[in-house]
């Protein structure tokens, strides 16, 4: 792999971006420092989003906290619930039932393909090319259209509940049929798109050795998720986690780090999570989704890692008489923003944006994130 | 009698006028319902409303002040704009012949350079709120860099602007200038009596050539999408066109219309020696030129990014060659 | 009907501002624009980004500290006639994020954003569904249309 471009020391202007620009679809500025339009240095400047969920959770009762996890973002909804849940059920000890299991990872894996789907949809779209967005947006609906039929919202759709899932979420034999029927058209439109995105010789011109992140510089900037899936390590917590043990899939790695690597990547993990949904389908148990009976005691801190479209989700609380204590959420765009910062450097500030696009931020969802100094 | 010929060539040239911007106000309008929507399976907007209503909607809004250094001359710059496509137009119509100084390549390329400059300045004198004047506090911040000069993203288009006149617009001028090798003469006068003798420049081998390169000129100079770095929507927004507001934004949209079209009889009556008057049926051969030229545009546009620096500068360096090739051929 | 409701009615630049809402509604409403299954084109609104072309400004989220003076700026940027659309329920009432701090009085947040810019038509739901945005933005049209 090539290296970088050196950085320069000569620094000719500044150029403010946002908070509000049409590529960037969130509030957050960008200061890009600029030698001849090569951008020689970058900083993200965040914060503009904070809303405190954290401390709004603090002695919640924990259904409550739970609910309102999911405001945290309005793209990864379903993993922040599922997360949040997740962490009171390892804390309590409560059992879930094999097929709220299921359901948790068929919404899991339609919102990493709706995740990554708006991934392509708004890279094409601050490459300009208008069109191909379109396409990977019509492609989305369907997707949507899913989530609204199982959740009952297209975006908050509050699946997972302690103990299992919402029965509202529970799968009858149309709703699987309509999901196996939508896989084969998803399948078929995105082989479609990919197809033509990889022939168009001007596109991949565009795209390819544009916003390199070295594969050392990933894991020394702590980049989690498919941005660091797409420098070639292969590290993807789905093959740890229980949920996934009844499946089979395949961890997808890109070599180069650059943002045609990193949209290939989002392509075919997109494969990867039909196919997850297609051995779900076959495979569903029968029997009730939620568990209730458990009961609730004072915990200490527990915790829980899952792997969400962007990366690694970290929630933990401990509970004390029912509510929620000492909440911490780590969002993968956290550990990204690095990542962002470096992959702008020596290239155009046309394409600064798209470095930025490149790294799947989410500064809705980093917004509160706290900072521990250890001393 | 003379004066006869006068007030008639002077009525037939407001009627040509009047006929052809009315056709381009069309033209917006209709690359984005019939060629962008249709490529992107939508229904789009109608047909009048980007070219038509939206100016007129812009000239019924309230005047804002700009923000910008020399406001009156930030304004201004539109309405030269105008003025400069009106004028390309009017040195292509048959009656403007008899005035040489007009009606000749030469005046064409000066007045196109006008038009290429006053990107420039628009785009240096525009202070958009997008920006730098967001009240965002983030100097206080720990940047790396403190003492850098903070520039407007209309600077950067304004520096592009300035990047496209030294050698972005080179295509078209030579494609304009491939049809006089032919004829021997830079008046349009002796360009079109030329092909109305010999058959038209485009369906010789040169000419075909510097149709394409011509077509290639088109698109940069009307900053369409795949080299539209001077507005690119993933950094600099609208560019030069940040600050435009109600009449003048008016004004804005109704050139490129007509822009579009006069590029499209510049091309009809170098390439085909067919010149836009109301008299004849000719102009019927310009309103195809255009609406053809618009259709190839709108496809290219749907199907290509935006180049950055690093695509643009091969691009137009082959499209040069390729100019060079064509005016080459025909001296030969 | 003069020509100048008729413009109007004709061509409807919408621009959006997010001032730190989850990403759901904003996400909808671009997606109502540029996803060919809603298609905001049709009726003939238009997506803009600069606020000097714009008419419609769209509003999501409750307006954290940091944008409120942006949301002004952009608002003051905005010709006349315009009008805001406040789409969500943070953008209507703080949402979830309103008593953040219970009692004690919020910094934080600085919505709904009301309190901050006159707002025209409000859209509910959390998050807003596309067809509502839609329907939002169609239902201020008379006050457009006769608007000076």
């Amino acid at each position: 792999m090539d290296e970088k471009v050196p950085r320069s020391e000569i620094i000719e202007t500044e150029i403010p971006l946002g908070t509000v620009h049409p590529a960037a679809l969130e509030p957050y500025r960008v200061r890009l420092f600029v030698e001849d339009e090569i951008v020689q240095e970058a900083e993200i400047t965040i914060g503009v989003n904070h809303r405190g969920v954290e401390r709004i959770m603090e002695g919640l009762p924990v259904e409550k906290a739970n609910a309102l996890t999911e405001k945290i973002c309005g793209i990864c909804s379903n993993a922040h619930i599922w997360n949040s849940c997740r962490t009171a059920e390892l804390g309590l000890g409560i059992e879930i039932p094999e097929r709220a299991k299921f359901i948790r990872v068929i919404m899991g894996e339609l919102e990493r393909l709706h995740s990554h789907f708006l991934y392509l949809a708004h890279g094409c779209e601050v490459l300009s090319h208008e069109t191909f967005s379109m396409r990977v947006f019509y492609m989305r609906e369907i997707v949507m259209e899913l989530l609204a039929m199982i959740g009952g919202n297209r975006v908050q759709y509050g699946c997972s509940v302690l103990g299992g899932v919402r029965p509202r979420c529970d799968l009858d034999e149309a709703k699987l049929l309509r999901l196996k029927n939508d896989m084969d058209a998803l399948e078929e439109g995105l082989t479609g798109f990919v197809d033509r995105f990889m022939a168009d010789s001007i596109l991949l011109s565009r795209v390819t050795g544009i916003g390199v992140l070295p594969q050392n510089q990933a894991i020394e900037l702590a980049v989690t998720g498919p941005t660091l899936r797409a420098t070639g390590v292969a590290r993807d917590l789905r093959t740890t986690m229980f949920e996934y043990d009844d499946f089979d899939f395949n961890v997808i790695t890109q070599p180069d780090g650059d943002v045609k690597s990193n949209l290939v990547m989002r392509a075919l993990e997109s494969f990867e999570s039909i196919k997850i949904i297609r051995q779900a389908i076959a495979n569903i148990p029968e029997g009730k989704v939620v568990n209730r009976d458990w009961e609730m005691f004072d915990t200490d801190i527990s915790e829980s890692y899952i792997e969400v479209p962007r990366g690694t989700l970290y929630h933990s609380y401990a509970l004390e008489s029912g509510r929620v204590r000492h909440s911490i959420i780590r969002t993968p765009s956290m550990a990204n923003i690095g990542a962002m910062q470096y992959a702008c450097i020596g290239d155009q500030i046309t394409d600064a944006q798209l470095c930025i696009v490149q790294c799947d931020p989410c500064f809705t969802c980093t917004d509160r994130a706290i900072e521990i100094i250890r001393r | 009698m003379l004066e006869n010929t006068i007030i008639n060539s002077v009525i037939a040239v407001i009627a040509t006028v009047l006929v052809c911007f009315i056709i381009s106000t069309f033209l917006p309008g209709i690359e984005r319902k019939y060629i962008h929507a249709r490529i992107q399976q939508r229904i789009g907007p109608k047909v009048v409303a980007p070219g038509i209503m939206a100016p007129i909607k812009f000239m019924f809004k309230e005047n804002v002040e700009v923000s910008s250094p020399v406001p009156g001359l930030y304004k201004s710059l539109p309405i030269i704009c105008f003025i400069v496509v009106l004028c390309i137009f009017l040195a292509l119509t048959p009656e403007a012949y008899m005035i040489p100084a007009l009606a000749s390549l030469v005046a064409i390329v000066g007045f196109l350079k006008v038009e290429e400059i006053c990107y420039v300045l628009m785009g240096a004198l525009s202070k958009s709120v997008m920006s730098v004047n967001m009240p965002f506090p983030d100097q206080i911040k720990g940047a790396v860099h403190n003492n850098a000069t903070r520039s407007f993203i209309e600077d950067i288009s304004a520096k592009r602007s300035l990047r496209m006149i030294t050698y972005g617009s080179f295509p078209l001028y030579l494609a304009l200038f491939a049809p006089v090798t032919a004829a021997r003469s830079v008046f349009l006068k002796d360009i079109v009596a030329f092909q109305q003798v010999n058959g038209p420049f485009l369906f010789t081998v040169a000419g075909g050539i510097a149709a394409i390169v011509f077509f290639i000129g088109y698109m940069i100079i009307l900053n369409e999408y795949p080299f539209s770095i001077i507005k690119a929507k993933s950094d600099v927004i609208e560019g030069p066109y940040m600050e435009y507001a109600a009449k003048y934004r008016a004004v804005v949209v109704l050139t490129r219309g007509f822009f579009m079209f006069t590029l499209g009889a510049v091309f009809s009556v170098l390439f085909i020696g067919v010149p836009p008057t109301i008299l004849s049926w000719g102009i019927l051969v310009n309103v195809a030129v255009a609406l053809i030229f618009v259709f190839m545009m709108g496809i290219f546009s749907a199907f290509s990014p935006v180049f950055t620096n690093r695509q643009l500068l091969p691009t137009i360096l082959g499209a040069t060659l390729l100019g060079i090739l064509s005016i080459v051929l025909g001296l030969l | 009907m003069g020509l100048k409701s008729f413009s109007r009615a004709r061509a409807i630049h919408v621009m959006l501002v997010y001032t730190g809402g989850c990403n759901g509604c904003d996400i909808e409403i671009v997606n109502s624009i540029l996803s060919p299954r809603f298609d905001a084109e049709q009726y003939n609104v238009f997506l803009t980004w600069n606020p000097r072309e714009a008419d419609v400004l769209v509003v999501t989220g409750p307006v954290t500290h940091l944008n409120r003076k942006p949301l002004e700026a952009i608002y003051e940027a905005i010709p006349n006639p315009k009008l805001v659309v406040a789409a969500g329920s943070c953008a209507l009432m703080g949402g979830v994020y309103k008593n953040c701090y219970g009692d004690i009085p919020s910094e934080e947040i600085e919505g709904p954003v009301e309190n901050i810019i006159p707002v025209d038509a409000k859209v509910p739901g959390c998050a807003v569904r596309p067809q509502d945005v839609l329907a939002g933005v169609v239902s201020l049209l008379p006050t457009l249309l006769d608007a000076d």
